[in-house]
């Protein structure tokens, strides 16, 4: 009997904005290789690399001595992506999200990362630095639809 | 790796064309408001944003274009966007973006839809 092929792996960067696109080119290979959809498959990656973004933006501005690890696990019905980062903890579910009817009337820009997030994904888990670990993890999960 | 590239053209009837190749994301939205910002300042207030070899867009590569639709308008232009692949279309989608933004199948109909200058 043959052993699954495993697609999980981790992948880690420096915390600037440069490396997004390894990110976003880790996760696509993996996750369409596991066999869900393309639909699927251009939401979580957009949802990861807003959350990325997001952090090397705002946590980390920018700093190529700070680093991203960005860890994929594949279920066969659920993708599961874990960010871990030692910046300041904040978690995404506290922020208040823009209403965009609103948004788009008042020309806003920005803080749309988040939401984009929260549209995308089925669960968004927050578990900041602490006694034990020094890194908060963020971790995004998506359920197969198809 | 050249992820992003944006090239501008003008046309007989003074409508900015801005073809856009590749993957606007974070890093690369700095590029395409800088490009967009020169466009205006050498005096073009009719655009055409042609989204037709863009592969990728994130909330940062919608921003660019939050930035300068006001002012745009409000000189009597626009911008109007063109010839999304079905994925690309999906993001500005998802957040409501077509009830600000014109989008259309093609750069040819995207420039039609500006009044002709001799009216």
């Amino acid at each position: 009997m043959t052993s699954p092929v495993s697609h999980n792996g981790i992948i880690t960067v420096p915390a600037t904005t440069d490396h997004l696109h390894e990110i976003r080119e880790f996760l696509r290979a993996r996750i369409r290789a596991a066999g869900f959809s393309e639909f699927e498959e251009n939401g979580i990656v957009l949802a990861v690399d807003e959350a990325c973004s997001n952090l090397i933006r705002h946590a980390y501005h920018n700093d190529p001595t700070q680093s991203v690890e960005v860890a994929l696990v594949i279920d066969p019905d659920v993708v599961t992506v874990s960010i871990s980062d030692t910046a300041t903890p904040f978690d995404p579910n506290s922020a208040q999200v823009p209403d965009m009817p609103t948004y788009l009337q008042e020309r806003r820009n920005g803080g749309l990362g988040i939401l984009i997030m929260r549209r995308v994904m089925d669960a968004i888990d927050y578990v900041p630095c602490g006694p034990t670990t020094n890194r908060n993890m963020l971790v995004l999960t998506k359920r197969r639809t198809a | 790796m050249n992820q992003f590239t944006a090239v501008t053209q003008q046309d007989e009837r003074g409508i900015c064309c801005i073809d856009l190749a590749g993957y606007l994301d974070a890093h690369t939205a700095t590029e395409l408001e800088s490009i967009i910002n020169t466009v205006i300042t050498d005096g073009c207030r009719r655009i055409v944003v042609n989204f037709a070899d863009l592969e990728y867009i994130s909330s940062a590569g919608l921003g660019v274009f939050m930035v300068f639709i006001e002012s745009v308008r409000a000189d009597g232009g626009d911008i109007k966007l063109a010839a999304m692949k079905p994925k690309v279309f999906t993001v500005f989608d998802l957040l409501g973006f077509p009830v600000l933004f014109e989008i259309y199948p093609t750069v040819e109909e995207a420039k039609q839809a500006f009044p002709s200058l001799d009216a």
